[in-house]
């Protein structure tokens, strides 16, 4: 390192001496990635080369209990060399989350990192995408740094394992809400309703033919009225009156303008009502009802 | 005449001081009094601002953030000091204190020295992390200044950040290019919503110890993205703490730098802007919020009259009107806000929990504020409800409206008459039909003669 320090000016004069022969380049070669599934030996499951400057075309498959391995060796220029930096940086361009993972680098420049799927963050294992695998190689000095995508990683997921969920608070919009209202009350159909009203209004000419065919009829209301029309007439009135303050009742009147009205009436009706069936009493005794 | 005039005086003062919409006094805690020239130009942005900048050592007896039990400043800019911690009268407590009552920090780290515990501490406090031995240093070997830092990659050269998410607005954004020198890193807990990261390392950055001659691969804590060069705590009661990575970026050697990444052009620095937008934000100059008029009345077609304007009681299923105003502050004046892109102002309903959330529409705008509003139908359910609007966002103070109204049920006179329901027409028709009944007999009664006659007769 006292060595490289020392002689990073002369370097530099150099460079700055020749821009063609500019600084060297930091890269790796024989890289391999290889996915080994749980329980399989040294050489089985996915394994494959891959160079600096092409990355593999096909996304490298990596399962539940799977580990993935990548090897590689970084060189300066075309020298082996240990780097300050070198990574394996995975990224999800779609949300552009990056996590790195340190190669353990010999002083050789032989490096090597192995993970599995736990050591993902949740994020990463529910992606539609393949995730970005990169290698990233670099030190300190004038030496040009490497990061170039290397490989595809598809994570795949064993789909009757539960996601693990991570529960964070942000603070955002929240979803909204529109308050569900009961059903507004409904009606039968018109007419069942008309049918109904049909039958219950029939039942009073039912009623009236009943009783003309059992012998009802006003003969006695010539004589009523010859003897004591006013109270006849007056009480009669004064029902018709209640039934009618009854209606105003029902349509508009509240309950002070009803019992003042239905006093009157009703005071109406008794003193009009005793004179009205004295009459009748009149008749009975006479015999004629 | 007197009263006038104190009143003019009063207009006057606001009109002079009104920069911050929190205060002007600042204290700065600088460790010696060397240090200060090397931020001549913050400090002159910063009185140039309006600020009553006023400087303390922190090993000073007489450096005291209360006074008489409350704050004596408005706002703290804490520079690294060069001793273990900050002193017996900032110490984490006394800080937190300070926030609660409202006083804003910009707390600066450096990467130089090792972060005292003390520090460490207090950024435990508010869910911000440093890392395990306090000393690291973010190096990025893709952006770096090659004239400055060409051997040791520790001067990060980083875009403005932009939006931090798309329902969030930016309030650092812009052109250029910052420097960022020796940066120490803040990690931030992702489990609290009151921390954001402001601006963050790129993906290819790292820290390490510096001390240390090559990081063993298990020492590297975290890395890319989520290193925070600066993050940002806004507290519940919307005081803000901002912690700055790098301390040097502040100075007026890097406000007026020309820095260089590899393989790219030589561009001078915005440090100078980006520091301003930073204490604009922390000491509430920006991504402040208030809350205007609130009115909320029943639904009409024509004005309001000024009676039927915020009702104690609502009945249930009534077509009702809310509004609120809101204006932003901006730098020196109030103007009106605008919800950021995605983003949406919820109103929300509620009897313990919302029956209503729904988005608030800029319906109109005056020079100062927008005027927020919706319309909704009451629930079908009686009882004591509130109107609320909880607005809390990143990088925005919080707003908190609850006007509590009564929803009262329908009004024995409010129903449908019954010939008006189809259903009861069956029941009306018996009652009149029992009703003529009674008259029909009533009649035969008193004036039938009897029809026994008849009935002898035919027998």
């Amino acid at each position: 390192m006292h060595l490289w320090q020392a002689t990073l000016p002369f370097c530099l004069l150099a460079s700055a001496a020749l821009p063609v022969a500019a600084a060297s380049a930091w890269g790796f070669a024989d890289a391999t990635v290889a996915v080994q599934p749980k329980g399989a030996g040294i050489n089985g499951g996915f394994k494959e080369q891959f160079t600096s400057s092409k990355p593999l075309s096909k996304p490298v498959a990596f399962a539940g209990s799977d580990t993935l391995r990548v090897i590689l060796t970084a060189q300066e220029g075309s020298s082996a060399k240990r780097p300050h930096q070198a990574f394996l940086l995975l990224k999800d361009t779609q949300s552009g989350l990056d996590v790195s993972y340190p190669f353990m680098v010999k002083e050789n420049g032989k490096s090597r990192v192995e993970l599995t799927q736990k050591e993902l963050p949740v994020q990463f294992l529910s992606l539609a995408e393949p995730l970005d695998a990169r290698v990233v190689i670099g030190s300190f000095g004038s030496s040009e740094a490497y990061d170039s995508s290397v490989f595809k990683l598809s994570v795949e997921r064993d789909p009757n394992v539960p996601l693990p969920t991570v529960e964070t608070a942000r603070f955002g919009k929240q979803p909204e809400i529109h308050h569900i209202f009961k059903d507004s009350p409904s009606n039968p159909p018109i007419i069942i309703t008309l049918a109904f009203v049909a039958a219950v209004g029939a039942t009073l000419p039912v009623l009236a033919g009943l009783w003309l065919f059992l012998g009802a009829n006003l003969s006695h209301l010539p004589t009523a009225l010859k003897s004591a029309p006013l109270p006849h007439i007056i009480f009669l009135g004064s029902l018709f009156a209640f039934e009618g303050v009854f209606f105003l009742y029902y349509t508009s009147w509240n309950l002070f303008q009803l019992l003042p009205a239905a006093a009157v009436v009703g005071v109406v009706a008794f003193v009009s009502g005793s004179r009205a069936l004295g009459e009748v009493q009149g008749r009975r005794l006479a015999g004629l009802r | 005449m007197r009263w006038c005039l104190a009143l003019f005086l009063c207009c006057f003062l606001a009109a002079v001081n009104a920069l911050s919409s929190s205060g002007s006094r600042l204290l700065v805690v600088l460790d010696e009094s060397t240090d200060k020239s090397l931020y001549s130009t913050l400090w002159s942005d910063l009185e140039g601002r309006g600020y009553d900048v006023s400087f303390k050592s922190p090993k000073s007896d007489k450096l005291s953030l209360f006074q008489h039990g409350e704050r004596a400043y408005d706002h703290l800019l804490i520079l690294p000091p060069k001793s273990k911690g900050l002193g017996p009268n900032l110490t984490p407590k006394n800080i937190l204190d300070f926030l609660s009552k409202d006083g804003n920090i910009v707390l600066a780290l450096s990467g130089k020295a090792s972060t005292s515990s003390a520090i460490s501490s207090l950024l435990l406090e508010i869910d911000i992390h440093l890392s395990n031995d306090r000393s690291a240093v973010v190096v990025d070997h893709f952006n770096y200044d090659t004239v400055s830092a060409a051997e040791k990659h520790d001067v990060l050269l980083l875009q403005r950040p932009g939006q931090l998410r798309s329902d969030v607005k930016a309030f650092f954004d812009g052109e250029g290019i910052l420097a960022l020198p020796r940066v120490a890193p803040q990690t931030l807990s992702s489990d609290s919503a009151l921390v954001v990261p402001i601006l963050q390392a790129p993906a290819t950055a790292y820290a390490y110890n510096p001390k240390e001659e090559m990081p063993a691969a298990e020492d590297i804590e975290a890395t890319g993205s989520q290193l925070n060069v600066v993050s940002a705590m806004q507290a519940r009661n919307s005081a803000r703490f901002t912690v700055l990575g790098s301390v040097e970026a502040l100075e007026d050697k890097w406000f007026s730098a020309s820095v260089k990444a590899p393989g790219g052009k030589t561009t001078p620095t915005v440090n100078r802007e980006f520091a301003k937008q930073l204490t604009a934000w922390t000491f509430k100059e920006t991504g402040v919020l208030k809350v205007g008029k609130i009115e909320h009345h029943l639904a009409t077609d024509g004005e309001v009259a000024a009676e039927d304007l915020n009702p104690k009681i609502y009945r249930i299923k009534n077509e009702t009107v809310f509004s609120i105003e809101i204006s932003e502050y901006a730098y020196d004046k109030w103007v009106p806000f605008e919800v950021p892109g995605e983003d949406e102002l919820q109103l929300e309903f509620t009897m313990l929990s919302p029956f209503h959330r729904l988005a608030l529409e800029p319906t109109s705008r005056t020079e100062t504020s927008t005027v927020y509003s919706t319309q909704f139908v009451t629930p079908d359910q009686h009882g004591i409800f509130s109107f609320r609007i909880n607005y809390k966002r990143p990088f925005l103070t919080n707003i908190e409206e609850k006007h509590e109204v009564t929803v009262r049920h329908f009004a024995h006179d409010e129903y449908p008459r019954s010939w008006a329901i189809s259903g009861g027409w069956v029941w009306i028709a018996g009652l009149w039909s029992v009703i003529g009944g009674f008259l029909a007999f009533v009649i035969v009664w008193l004036y039938s003669a009897p029809a026994a006659d008849k009935v002898k007769k035919t027998q």
